[in-house]
C-alpha cells in the first residue's frame, strides 16, 4: 500500500506561531482525521502541504510527487467556499472544467443533484451549508484520488453530514485514493477516520490509528483518594472538579488488570483533547 | 489559463452589464448632439481602468486566493491569466470605442475629425494601459485596499515631483518655443505609445510575477 500523504520534519514558522515538524504518513485506502483546538495549526499545516503558504523546512509529497505535480489528483475543501458571490453555481464548472482535464462534467451535475443545488442559482443566495456542498461537488467533479478538507462538514445539518460521510467512505474504498479531513466534529471523524492526528500549538501530540488510540486511552473516574493510590506512570493528565475527579489513562488493558475495582470508561476524541489541553499533568 | 480569464470576466459580469447600459445612454445622447463624441471614449477608458481593481476587490472579497493556489495552474500562470483578461478588457473597450467613434462620424456628431479622435482615443487607452500596469505589481503586493491608498500616494509624488521640476522652467510655455509637429511624427505617437504601453506591461508582468511568487497567504 503507497502513502498518499507524507511529511517529514514540515514546518512552517511565523512571528507569533510555530507548526510543527510535523511526520506524518497516510496510507492509500484511508482516512487521516486532524483534531485540534482553534488555531493550533490545522488549516496551516494544509495549506503548507499545497505550498498555499510556503513550507519553513520539511518535505511534502502527495501522491508520491511534489505537491504542485499532483494537484491535478488534488480536491480540496477548505474552511469556506471560495467562489466569488457573484458566480453562479453552474459557472463554477465553467471555470474549473478548462483548469482540471479529468473535470467531469456529468459527475459534476450528478453531486448538484444530490446536494439539490441549482446551477442557475446565485452563489450569493446559498446558505453556509449549501456553499460547502457546492465545494464538495467542485472537489469532487474532477475525480480526485487525494481530498483535504477543512471543516468540510461544519454547518451542515446531520443528514446530509451523514451523506457526506458515505460519501466519503466510498472514495476511500479504492486503495489509490485516502482523505485527510481536519473537524471540530469529532464524532464524525470517530465514524469515519482510521487514523487520528492531534495537534496542539502547533505540535503534533498524537498520531495513531483510531481504534488503538481510543482502546489504548480511557477515562478514570475516581475519588481523590483512590486517584491517590494509582501508579503515576498510567496518567496523561487529571481533572479535578468539587464533585469529582477524572483521570486520562494510557495502557488502559493494563490498568484494568492492575486496578479491577476502578471503573475505568472509553474515551471519546473530545474528552482526549480536553483532558490534554485543560488537564493536569500528572 | 482560460478557466482563469473566464473567472474574471464571469465575476464582472453585472458590473460589465452596468457600464453596457451607461454606454448606451451616453452614446444616445452623442447621437442626440447634446454631448461630445470624445465624451463618450473617455468614459470607455475610466470605466476599464477601474475593472482590475474590481476584480482584485471580488477575488479578496472571496479570499480567492488561498483556493486559486490549490489548483494546478502555477503562480505564473495565474498572473498571466490576469494580465491577459485585462488585456482583453482594453482591446474590447477599443474596438467598442472605435465602433462607436465611427458610427457617431457618419452621423454627423462628431467635431473632430474621425482620424484625431481615434488617435486621441489611441493615446487615451495606451495612458490607461500604462496606469494599470503600475498599479497592478501594487495590487499583487498590497492588496486592493492598500494597494489603491498607496499607488494614488505614489502617483501623487510623482506629479509633486514633475512640478517642482517644470516649475524653475517656467512651466510649460516652453512647449510653445517648439515646432510644430509634422504628420510622421503625429503618425509615429500611436506606435510609440503601444510600444511603451507593451513594454511596461511586460516589465509590470515580471514585477507582479515576482510578488505574487513570493505570496503566503
Amino acid at each position: 500500500m503507497t502513502n498518499c500523504i507524507e511529511l517529514n520534519g514540515l514546518v512552517k514558522e511565523y512571528k507569533t506561531f510555530t507548526l510543527g515538524p510535523v511526520d506524518l504518513k497516510v496510507p492509500g485506502g484511508s482516512i487521516l482525521g486532524l483534531i485540534g483546538e482553534n488555531g493550533a495549526g490545522k488549516t496551516t499545516l494544509i495549506k503548507s502541504m499545497l505550498g498555499i503558504t510556503r513550507p519553513t523546512a520539511g518535505a511534502v509529497k502527495l501522491l508520491g510527487t511534489d505537491p504542485d505535480r499532483a494537484k491535478e489528483d488534488i480536491g480540496i475543501v477548505l474552511d469556506d467556499c471560495f467562489f466569488s458571490e457573484y458566480l453562479r453555481v453552474r459557472d463554477v464548472e465553467t471555470v474549473l472544467c478548462r483548469v482540471f482535464k479529468a473535470w467531469d462534467k456529468g459527475l459534476y451535475r450528478d453531486y448538484l443533484d444530490k446536494f439539490g443545488l441549482s446551477g442557475a442559482k446565485n452563489i450569493k443566495e446559498l446558505s453556509r451549508g449549501m456553499r460547502m456542498k457546492l465545494s464538495l461537488a467542485a472537489a469532487l467533479a474532477h475525480r480526485p484520488r487525494l481530498l483535504l478538507l477543512d471543516e468540510a462538514t461544519a454547518g451542515l445539518d446531520p443528514v446530509v453530514r451523514e451523506e457526506i460521510l458515505d460519501e466519503f467512505l466510498a472514495f476511500v474504498s479504492d486503495e489509490d485514493h485516502a482523505i485527510l479531513i481536519s473537524s471540530h466534529i469529532t464524532s464524525d471523524l470517530e465514524k469515519v477516520a482510521d487514523y487520528i492526528a492531534y495537534l496542539h500549538q502547533g505540535k503534533l501530540l498524537l498520531c495513531d490509528e483510531k481504534d488503538r488510540l481510543l482502546d489504548s486511552y480511557g477515562r478514570l473516574v475516581c475519588t481523590r483518594e483512590e486517584l491517590e493510590q494509582v501508579d503515576r506512570g498510567y496518567l496523561v493528565s487529571v481533572r479535578k472538579s468539587q464533585y469529582s475527579t477524572e483521570a486520562l489513562i494510557r495502557r488502559k488493558a493494563d490498568f484494568k488488570r492492575l486496578y479491577p475495582k476502578l471503573a475505568v470508561e472509553p474515551v471519546t476524541l473530545d474528552e482526549l483533547m480536553v483532558f490534554i489541553v485543560k488537564g493536569e499533568r500528572a | 489559463m482560460t478557466g482563469l480569464i473566464l473567472k474574471d470576466f464571469l465575476i464582472l459580469r453585472k458590473t460589465l452589464r452596468s457600464y453596457l447600459l451607461m454606454l448606451a445612454i451616453y452614446v444616445a445622447v452623442a447621437f442626440l448632439g447634446y454631448w461630445s463624441a470624445s465624451f463618450v471614449g473617455g468614459f470607455m477608458m475610466v470605466m476599464v481602468s477601474m475593472l482590475p481593481m474590481n476584480v482584485f476587490a471580488y477575488d479578496k472579497q472571496a479570499k480567492w486566493d488561498v483556493y486559486g493556489l490549490s489548483l494546478p495552474v502555477g503562480r505564473t500562470k495565474t498572473v498571466a491569466a490576469r494580465y491577459l483578461a485585462v488585456l482583453i478588457m482594453f482591446a474590447a473597450s477599443a474596438v467598442l470605442t472605435t465602433v462607436v467613434s465611427v458610427a457617431l462620424n457618419i452621423a454627423g456628431r462628431m467635431e473632430e475629425s474621425l482620424g484625431e479622435y481615434l488617435l486621441a482615443c489611441t493615446v487615451c487607452a495606451v495612458l490607461a494601459m500604462l496606469v494599470n500596469a503600475m498599479l497592478l505589481p501594487f495590487l499583487y503586493k498590497f492588496g486592493p485596499e492598500r494597494a489603491r491608498m498607496m499607488f494614488f500616494g505614489v502617483m501623487g509624488v510623482i506629479v509633486l515631483l514633475i512640478v517642482a521640476f517644470l516649475l524653475p522652467l517656467g512651466g510649460l510655455e516652453w512647449l510653445k518655443s517648439l515646432d510644430a509637429p509634422t504628420l510622421e511624427q503625429i503618425a509615429a505617437v500611436p506606435v510609440a505609445a503601444v510600444i511603451a504601453g507593451v513594454v511596461l506591461l511586460v516589465l509590470s508582468f515580471l514585477l507582479s510575477r515576482h510578488f505574487y511568487g513570493a505570496k503566503d497567504v
